[in-house]
């Protein structure tokens, strides 16, 4: 690679996007005008809001207790000074208007007729029995006072209009005090929470009220006074907030940042013609995309940042505004960002922006001109807004799941690290930078594989037609199934499990269920759509699910690396729900499981769990879908993908964790060998000694005495010795290597596959 | 200097399984010589163009430049060619100066050559007053001109011009014939793809009419007139398309024919 290439395709493009007056309006004009312009239009939308008075009529306000009125005759709140301040905002009225009838529901008519046509925002209708209410209320307590339940009284009195009710005292379900409200308008709901407020404020004055009159000292009822001793620093309360939001707009801002330069730099180039006359200058393909690559990443990164810093100091002003209008505890959560908080964000910010700006070059590549380019931005953001937006659910952290999601676990580790929680993060800070690395490389690749295609860079319009279509499906049929095809086949089976979860309903009730579960499932769902596809757009269904000719002493060694794989597999598995410990639901589902299929025969057990699935899923995985993905020199691609696709297949999350990496070690077999038998020897070899190892002890079978050195029994169960991990570890390496050792004829095999 | 021997390029397509653009093309140019791909849009020029300029790979055959194979060789290849297109491929938001200034760095001329060679170029091709003008503001032919700048501004002993002329004025069109005739003199092997006649008879030493990917006839001009007995070029080329289009009607007519003797014997044998 040519350094000096890079750097000159990287400076010209910038001072091409430089030159581009819409390109610097997106990225350096908006985000500076745009923060203050949304902040002024927030404060004065706040402004309007706080200035709205709601409207309520009080009807039948004579039937509020004399003693203890709720407005006086000036229609005020007749409350002390400190329980008038929710009401700051209502306009009381009680003039009695034109009653469709005389009784309760002509009242109710017209109460909603006036709600609905928005005279009032709501109706408070206060019946005759209201006083009748309370002093029955009044005369339970007073029962329970005289009982010597004085705590009972007070709780029961303090939570009033039977909204939480305790189980022992009467129920108050009516206190004849009825509202009449729009939910479906904004005022509407504001009047109801407004009036809740002021009702508890007058039902606490009652409360005190006739407390003093009983002779007991009002505090009884005030809510005990918790003293609150906060050790977090200020700077990490202000980070707490912003840590949520800041990745997240940094983030959409680095997608979008990227997003239109890309599509200039390739799809704008291609309608211009420049690419073609670059493509033919010495620059080689992998530094016109390093070069690309490089400004589209400044781009993206200059985009963030000028977003993050112009919301950052928008914020910063609103928050002044808030604290010198007293709203301290708003202007402490939004405070200004600390200065290492940034230095995480802006540390997040260079490996994502590298990613999307890698991600947006590959897809803005196939893009022939820059209006059919903007239509790829939605797709793109749709796969990478879930990623950017998942860390904002409150109930997710980082751990190493939510570590394991590209993009996420990156926003979680920052998060960690701007809270101050440095040691959960260094511990999950391995993992992040392997799949963020893992992430950009892949993207990398994918950006230049799509410049060295013919098919992307020369694109031609396309005459499609379904017709034509499906002729060409049938009359271009391969060997094997084309890598669309196989995408295709994995989703299939992905979606169809999917549904069948909701349809197959939660419990198994017998062997009977296991048994046609677990062949609805296999062949059903997984080896059916691959058959039907083998069979509708291939020509060799032999070719199309690999099933070659395999060397003995290959299969041989399979079956070998089947039995000192699976050491390692067990301990994977441990750990795997050591990190994730299974849910007591799913813990008892499999118990139940694990019963049913104790009392069955071996061999039938075997052959339902062990030998079906190891079958229909490699001649599904490891067969149709690989070979499909393997073309083109597609190994990579075919192991990686098939591996994720296995692994879903698994809906339990331990499960899945260890089939995928289960299934990159038989993507490897299987690119290794050419074909799909060896993999379904070591599948078939690993279902079998999970099984098998888990069937004897709980039969009661003895362990036999020559095993010895390799299993134990430990808890009524087999476990295998240590020395055994490690020297079976020692024999899988030495049968992996055997098996990539390929023959003449299996080296042909995989040539013309990867055609 | 640029050698082609049963050059195949063919693409998946939809309608028809494969669409053949190029079926066993062989040619040979020499150093001061013109070579003229002659024929309609859609005959082949400009993927046997790409071939050469090794932005395309063959399907089969061979493509040799400069003595190096378009395929195993492709970047001392991009070194040895300049490529003109018919869209002139001129950046909107860079000066003449900075686009052909661009292009000899990416070729790896030191500074100083470069600047001496490009005052050079900018005079012999009376460019100095665009010289600041940025793309977007040029009009086509001081596009082309551009064009040519950045295609030689290495000095490459082959010259690849695809449908240069097309869309230029014709003071423009006499211009470029002009600038590559000069290139001619100084010895450089020139192709040149066009279907306009009267370029060809004004500049190519010898051609190839190139029809439905295959080539029809090439030679000399006057080997050409003479082996066909058409004096006017133009009628020759005619001609030659026409005598292919018949052979082309009466080869699918012919396979149908097959395909309709044929289908009773192979009713006949299924039931037997």
């Amino acid at each position: 690679m040519n350094w000096r290439h890079i750097q000159l395709i990287y400076h010209r493009e910038m001072r091409d996007q430089l030159r581009d007056r819409r390109t610097l309006f997106t990225i350096a004009v908006l985000p500076l005008l745009l923060y203050p312009l949304i902040g002024l239009l927030m404060m004065q939308v706040a402004q309007f809001n706080r200035e709205y008075s709601v409207r309520i009529r009080v009807v039948g306000h004579e039937n509020w207790p004399q003693a203890h009125p709720l407005l006086d005759p000036q229609r005020k709140l007749s409350l002390p000074a400190s329980a008038t301040e929710p009401a700051r905002l209502i306009e009381f009225s009680t003039e009695p208007w034109p009653v469709d009838g005389e009784d309760l529901e002509g009242l109710r008519r017209t109460s909603s007729s006036a709600v609905q046509l928005d005279f009032v925002d709501a109706v408070l209708i206060v019946k005759p029995e209201f006083q009748a209410h309370m002093q029955r209320r009044l005369a339970s307590a007073s029962i329970k006072v005289e009982a010597g339940n004085a705590p009972e009284v007070a709780t029961d009195l303090a939570e009033g209009d039977g909204v939480a009710e305790q189980a022992t005292a009467p129920k108050f379900i009516d206190d004849g005090l009825e509202l009449v409200v729009n939910l479906a308008r904004d005022h509407s709901q504001l009047a109801q929470s407004r009036l809740q407020r002021v009702l508890d404020s007058w039902q606490q004055s009652w409360i005190s009220k006739e407390l003093v009159l009983a002779g007991i000292s009002p505090q009884l009822v005030e809510p005990l006074a918790l003293s609150q001793t906060d050790v977090s620093p200020v700077s990490v309360r202000r980070a707490m907030l912003w840590s949520k939001v800041l990745p997240f707009v940094m983030l959409v801002w680095a997608l979008t940042g990227a997003f239109y330069p890309a599509i200039d730099l390739c799809a704008g180039e291609k309608e211009r013609g420049t690419l073609e006359t670059l493509l033919s200058s010495p620059a080689r393909r992998n530094e016109i995309v390093w070069g690309k690559l490089f400004t589209v990443a400044t781009f993206s990164i200059s985009s963030a940042l000028l977003n993050l810093f112009s919301m950052h100091a928008t914020a910063g002003l609103i928050v002044k505004q808030l604290a010198l209008a007293g709203s301290s505890q708003a202007a402490d959560a939004l405070g200004p960002l600390p200065i290492h908080a940034l230095g995480w964000l802006v540390l997040l910010l260079l490996p994502m922006a590298a990613f999307f700006s890698a991600l947006a070059l590959a897809v803005a590549a196939l893009a022939r001109s820059t209006k059919e380019g903007q239509y790829y931005l939605m797709p793109l953001l749709l796969v990478t807004l879930p990623l950017v937006s998942l860390p904002m659910i409150p109930s997710l952290s980082l751990n190493l799941g939510t570590s394991l999601v590209p993009v996420s676990g990156a926003v979680f580790l920052v998060r960690s690290l701007i809270e101050g929680r440095y040691a959960e993060a260094l511990m999950h800070l391995p993992v992040v930078v392997m799949v963020t690395i893992a992430c950009c490389l892949l993207s990398i690749r994918w950006a230049i594989r799509q410049f060295e295609s013919e098919s992307v860079m020369f694109r031609e319009s396309d005459r499609w037609n379904l017709q034509s279509w499906l002729h060409h499906l049938w009359r271009d049929r391969g060997m094997t199934a084309s890598p669309a095809e196989a995408i295709l086949c994995g989703l299939i089976i992905l979606v169809a499990m999917f549904f069948a979860q909701f349809m197959a309903g939660s419990s198994i009730a017998d062997w009977n269920a296991v048994v046609r579960m677990t062949v609805a499932v296999q062949i059903g769902l997984i080896l059916m759509p691959c058959l039907l596809m083998a069979i509708f757009l291939t020509r060799s269904l032999r070719h199309a699910l690999r099933i070659h000719h395999v060397q003995p002493s290959h299969l041989a060694a399979a079956i070998c690396l089947g039995v000192t794989l699976h050491p390692t597999y067990t301990a994977l598995g441990n750990a795997i729900r050591y990190v994730y410990s299974l849910g007591d639901q799913i813990q008892a589902a499999l118990a139940h499981f694990s019963q049913l299929i104790y009392a069955q025969p071996l061999w039938a057990v075997l052959l339902l769990l062990a030998v079906m699935p190891a079958i229909c899923e490699e001649l599904t995985f490891r067969g149709f879908i690989f070979g499909g993905l393997v073309k083109q020199g597609g190994a990579l691609r075919a192991i990686l993908i098939t591996s994720l696709f296995f692994g879903f297949t698994h809906t339990i999350l331990q499960q899945s964790i260890a089939a995928t990496i289960m299934g990159l070690m038989l993507g490897l077999i299987a690119w290794r060998t050419g074909g799909v038998v060896c993999c379904i020897a070591v599948h078939v070899i690993n279902n079998v000694l999970s099984i098998g190892l888990a069937w004897l002890p709980a039969n009661h079978c003895e362990l036999p005495p020559s095993l010895s050195w390799c299993l134990r029994v430990e808890n009524d169960t087999w476990l295998y010795q240590p020395q055994w991990h490690t020297i079976s570890v020692g024999i899988a390496l030495v049968m992996i290597a055997i098996l990539f050792n390929r023959s003449p004829e299996t080296q042909r095999v995989v040539q013309v596959e990867a055609l | 200097m640029v050698e082609v021997e049963q050059l195949t390029k063919s693409y998946p397509d939809l309608m028809t399984g494969k669409f053949v653009a190029l079926d066993h093309v062989s040619f040979a140019v020499q150093p001061g010589q013109i070579f003229g791909l002659l024929g309609p849009n859609g005959a082949g020029k400009t993927t046997a163009l790409r071939i050469l300029s090794t932005v395309l790979q063959p399907t089969s055959g061979l493509a040799r430049v400069n003595g190096f194979d378009v395929t195993t060789h492709p970047y001392e290849v991009r070194h040895s060619i300049g490529f003109v297109s018919s869209n002139t491929a001129i950046y909107d938001r860079m000066t003449a100066w900075e686009m052909v200034e661009y292009f000899g760095r990416l070729y790896g001329i030191a500074s100083e050559r470069l600047t001496d060679r490009m005052e050079k170029i900018f005079a012999d091709l009376q460019m100095n007053e665009i010289r600041d003008v940025a793309g977007a503001r040029m009009s086509t032919g001081m596009r082309q001109k551009v064009s040519i700048a950045r295609a030689i501004v290495h000095d490459p002993p082959v010259l690849i011009f695809d449908e240069a002329s097309l869309g230029l004025d014709v003071m423009v069109a006499r211009a470029l014939v002009d600038i590559i005739s000069g290139l001619r003199a100084s010895g450089k092997c020139i192709i040149f793809s066009t279907h306009i006649m009267r370029e060809v008879e004004r500049l190519c030493d010898r051609v190839a009419i190139l029809y439905r990917g295959r080539i029809l006839a090439s030679g000399s001009l006057a080997d050409l007139t003479e082996r066909y007995e058409e004096t006017d070029f133009e009628e020759l080329f005619f001609k030659l398309l026409r005598t292919s289009d018949r052979a082309h009607q009466a080869a699918i007519a012919g396979s149908d024919a097959v395909m309709a003797m044929a289908a009773p014997t192979l009713e006949a044998g299924s039931n037997r």
